[in-house]
This record gives structure tokens, C-alpha cells and sequence, in this order.
């Protein structure tokens, strides 16, 4: 059993699916990232996951028990939500306090957790004075309180300076390496793709791809290839008429569904020179795109 | 439980708000008592230390405390943390109502100490331990009931303007006029039909009783309570 499994989750608000028969897992040890365009329905999905919204149909749970059932969930499941909030005339040091004292945590968690996040020395400041960025951090901090065996981040990189970007990067790692399910949901695509393993990707509330970040990228067409070829009209006949997808672009040839020894050798019987030739990997973007049918 | 009514003390604590509220009210209340005893305007020891504003000024911070979970948008974080919501509203209505309680002794105890020194000097009768304990615990049971409600209304309204203003006029305007057109049912009321038959004393005219206010305010209390947590469990968090 996946640490996170959805099984046909659904929510409706009156006539609108927000989020229609999704069902993926999260597997421990792995980042996972949760890619759609603004308004795909990913931060409605979490809220289901965590209890902060009902599912219309279908579940979300982790080790198949709703975050309501388990015994210390703010121990088990750690989150940061797109929207996350503080009071401002709290410090973050009683802020933290106050969630400890709720989820069951050891008070001196407080401290480690501010020291994790680098907010030691603002730890006494109202949060009403803090930056985006350290809001964020201070979101973090509450999430890891619990010491959670899942790490649920909605948008985290909202706020954060490059340095911050980094160090979350570093941070997401550390606890897959620890043997952590992190399910880090974004729109920001360069940010996702440096740091997660597998990849979901909804758009309209239904899931449109999901697998390992080489598969998806890859797209699921096959294999492509980009070929360079002395005579790229006859290299294109022949390939089109082995039934292979052929886009042009000048001298350039995007082959779907061969790869490059594939197309070598159907250019070497059609006695085309090759002047290169390379496997065809879709950036995140491209995928991105194609998948979810936003424009660019 | 324990954990989360600690919790939402810690909250009570660690703002400004609730410190500011105290101490102001504290402050007021003794200027209150000293002038109504040193000018000789309140001879009556019983309605002297009765804190009539103060116990309203507990049903307007349970309302905003309430309210400042949605306000702040700090409601997701609690039930995130504490998932079952009937359990945290029941943890912030009892956190209010012993907020209540402490800031009724501290005021009470101190106009009354404040209040007999005058009187004494003044020559005018005082009350003994039996009168003092009496008006004591009317005090302290209006405290502590109306805390919780104004909790109840703040999660059944959400828009922290709008429930303050509300609870003013409620206990202001609406029912203090339904008391004068229809007082036999205007004693009744929450706000301040009930809480002044407590108050008020065995011979307070046109007001419950207290052996039956007490009652009264405590279903108030339990019934608003009830539609908050229905309310709570059913919604929503977007």
C-alpha cells in the first residue's frame, strides 16, 4: 500500500467538477511532483487529501485511512498550503507554539524547526513584519514540526528568493533520502523539474499523465528522434511511408515513434546522407503543454 | 483535550489583543466603581459590582477570536493540526469561557476591594462575604456562558465586522427594545434578557429569575454551540 493513494476522487462545487475520477499513489522515498495550469483543480485535490474538503466521490488516504482517522495526523502528514497564514500580531516562536501544543508536538521541536528553516534569529518578531519569503519559511517550519512521514507542499516556492528556491530544493531531497513521500504540486515547471522523481499532471480536474519525470517527458508517442539530413524531402517520404509521424523545420526532421538507430538505418537504406542525429526528449514545458492543452 | 484547550490559551496569550482587552477593561471598570462610590451616584453595593459592560465585553472577544481564525485565514492550520472540528470548537468555546472567568475575578475582586474601601470610608453600608460571594458568582457564570456564545455566533457568521456589529446591536438595541415593547419575552433573550435576570438579583423587576436565567443562558449557549459545530464539520475549508 502507497504511504498516499487517491481512488477516484471527485469534488464537485454545485455544477462545476473541480476535480473529476483522479487517482494516482505517492510512493515513500520519492519526490513527487503535482503539475497543472492555475485552476486544474491541485489545490482542491490536496485540501480533499487533508480533510479540508469533501470529496464529492472517491477517497484520498494515506496508508487507506483519511487524515481524520489517524491517530496523530499532524505527526504523520506535514503541509504547506498555497494560502498558508499567520496570525501577524503573533511571533513565529508562539505561532509554532501554539500549533505544537495542538498537534501533540515536543516543545522543543519549536526551536529545531525555526533553526531548519533559518528563522532563529526572527524567531521573537511579530509575523506581521516578515517577508513573503520568510512567511513561507515559517510555513515549512510548521509543516516539519510533527516530523512527518509525508511532506505535502502546496506552491512552496511562492515567495522564496533564488537562495530559498535552492535550499527548499535541498530540503524536499533530503527527506525523499530519508525515506519521506513528498508530493510538491506547482505551476512552475524549471522549479519542478530539478527536483522531483515521478510526475502527476492534471488539467481540468482529470489526470492527464503521470510516471517518472523521463517518461513523462518523453511523452507517450514512443520514442522521437531529430535527424539532420543532406535531403531531408526523401528521408521524410520514406519515413512517412513506414507510417512514422514527420514534422519539419528547415534541414531538421522530428521523427515520432522511431528512435535514432530506427531512423539511421531507414536513412541508410534510402541512401540519405545523415548530418546528425539524436534522440528527441520534450522539454517539461513542451509536455507541460501538450498535456494539459494550455496555450503558451 | 487538554492539549487543545492549552493550545487555545496559548493563542489567548500570545496577542495583544486579549491583553489589551483585559487591562482596558480592568482600568475602566475601577474608574467606574471609584467614581460611582467616591460621588456617592451608586449606593447600592449589589449594582455597584454588578459588571453588567464587562460580561459583554467577554461575548465580543470569543467573537473575535473566532472570527480572526477565518479572518486571518488561520483556521486552516488549526484543523489541519486538530482535524476533529467539533473537538476544536469546543476547545476555543471553553478556552473563552475560562478567559471569561478570570477576567470577571480580576475585575470583580478588584472593584469590589476598590468599591468597600470607598463605601467604608464614606460611611455607607457594604456588603459582607455572603453578599460579596453572591454577586461573585452572577458575574462569573454570565463570563463564562457568553464567552462561548459569542465563540458560536464568530463560527456561524465568519466576517468579523459584521458579528461584532451585530452582537452590539443585539444586546444594545434589539433586545433591550423587545424588552420594553414584549419583556415577557425579551427576558428571555441572550444577550442581555437572560444575562440580566443572573445580574440583576432576586429583586430585579420584569427579569427572570436567576434560578431560571441560569438555565435560559446556558441553552442559549448549547444551542448556538450545536449549529456552530454543524456548521463547522459541514463546510468546506477553500
Amino acid at each position: 500500500m502507497a504511504p498516499v493513494e487517491f481512488r477516484g476522487l471527485s469534488k464537485r462545487f454545485g455544477d462545476f467538477a473541480a476535480v473529476e475520477e483522479l487517482s494516482f499513489d505517492i510512493e515513500a522515498g520519492r519526490v513527487t511532483g503535482f503539475l497543472g495550469p492555475n485552476g486544474a483543480g491541485k489545490s482542491t485535490t490536496l485540501r480533499a487529501l487533508l480533510g479540508l474538503v469533501r470529496p464529492s466521490s472517491g477517497s484520498a488516504t494515506f496508508d487507506g485511512r483519511r487524515y481524520d482517522q489517524l491517530e496523530q495526523p499532524a505527526a504523520r502528514v506535514g503541509a504547506v498550503l498555497e494560502d498558508a497564514s499567520f496570525h501577524p500580531g503573533r511571533s513565529a516562536r508562539n505561532h509554532l507554539r501554539v500549533l505544537a501544543a495542538t498537534g501533540g508536538h515536543p516543545a522543543q521541536r519549536v526551536d529545531e524547526v525555526l533553526s531548519a528553516v533559518g528563522l532563529e534569529d526572527a524567531a521573537d518578531r511579530r509575523v506581521k513584519g516578515y517577508s513573503m519569503g520568510m512567511r513561507q519559511r515559517l510555513a515549512i517550519a510548521a509543516a516539519l514540526l510533527g516530523d512527518p512521514q509525508v511532506l505535502i507542499l502546496d506552491e512552496p516556492t511562492n515567495g522564496l528568493d533564488p537562495p530559498g528556491i535552492t535550499w527548499l530544493r535541498g530540503l524536499v531531497r533530503e527527506q525523499a533520502d530519508r525515506g519521506r513521500a513528498v508530493l510538491i504540486s506547482s505551476h512552475v515547471l524549471a522549479e519542478v523539474a530539478q527536483s522531483v522523481d515521478d510526475v502527476v499532471v492534471i488539467a481540468d480536474g482529470q489526470l492527464r499523465a503521470q510516471g517518472t519525470l523521463e517518461q513523462v517527458l518523453g511523452g507517450d508517442d514512443g520514442p522521437a528522434t531529430e535527424v539532420r539530413a543532406q535531403d531531408p524531402g526523401r528521408l521524410t517520404g520514406a519515413l512517412e511511408r513506414l507510417g512514422l509521424r514527420v514534422e519539419r523545420d528547415g534541414d531538421v526532421l522530428h521523427v515520432q515513434g522511431a528512435t535514432p538507430a530506427q531512423v539511421g538505418e531507414i536513412a541508410g537504406r534510402e541512401r540519405v546522407a545523415v548530418l546528425g542525429l539524436a534522440p528527441r526528449v520534450r522539454s517539461l514545458e513542451e509536455a507541460f503543454l501538450t498535456l494539459t492543452g494550455a496555450q503558451s | 483535550m487538554n492539549a487543545l484547550l492549552h493550545a487555545e490559551l496559548l493563542k489567548l496569550r500570545t496577542t495583544r489583543t486579549f491583553a489589551a482587552v483585559v487591562g482596558t477593561a480592568a482600568v475602566l471598570s475601577l474608574i467606574l466603581v471609584g467614581l460611582g462610590a467616591g460621588l456617592g451616584v451608586e449606593k447600592d453595593p449589589h449594582a455597584l459590582f454588578t459588571n453588567t459592560s464587562i460580561t459583554y465585553i467577554i461575548v465580543l472577544l470569543g467573537a473575535i477570536g473566532m472570527t480572526g481564525e477565518w479572518r486571518h485565514r488561520t483556521i486552516t492550520g488549526s484543523v489541519l493540526a486538530a482535524p476533529n472540528r467539533l473537538r476544536l470548537l469546543a476547545a476555543k468555546a471553553l478556552s473563552y469561557s475560562v478567559a471569561g472567568v478570570v477576567l470577571s475575578v480580576l475585575v470583580t475582586v478588584s472593584t469590589m476591594a476598590v468599591g468597600t474601601l470607598i463605601l467604608e470610608i464614606r460611611g455607607e453600608p457594604t456588603l459582607g462575604g455572603g453578599g460579596l460571594a453572591d454577586v461573585l458568582w452572577r458575574n462569573l457564570a454570565v463570563a463564562a456562558l457568553l464567552g462561548p456564545l459569542g465563540v458560536a455566533v464568530g463560527a456561524l457568521v465568519r466576517n468579523q465586522v459584521v458579528t461584532v456589529v451585530s452582537l452590539i446591536a443585539m444586546a444594545a438595541v434589539i433586545e433591550p427594545a423587545v424588552q420594553q415593547v414584549a419583556p415577557h419575552v425579551g427576558r428571555f433573550g441572550p444577550l442581555a434578557g437572560a444575562p440580566g435576570g443572573i445580574l440583576g438579583g432576586p429583586e430585579a423587576g420584569g427579569l427572570l429569575a436567576p434560578g431560571l436565567a441560569l438555565p435560559v443562558l446556558i441553552a442559549w449557549a448549547a444551542i448556538a454551540f450545536a449549529a456552530a459545530a454543524w456548521r463547522l464539520q459541514s463546510r468546506d475549508l477553500i
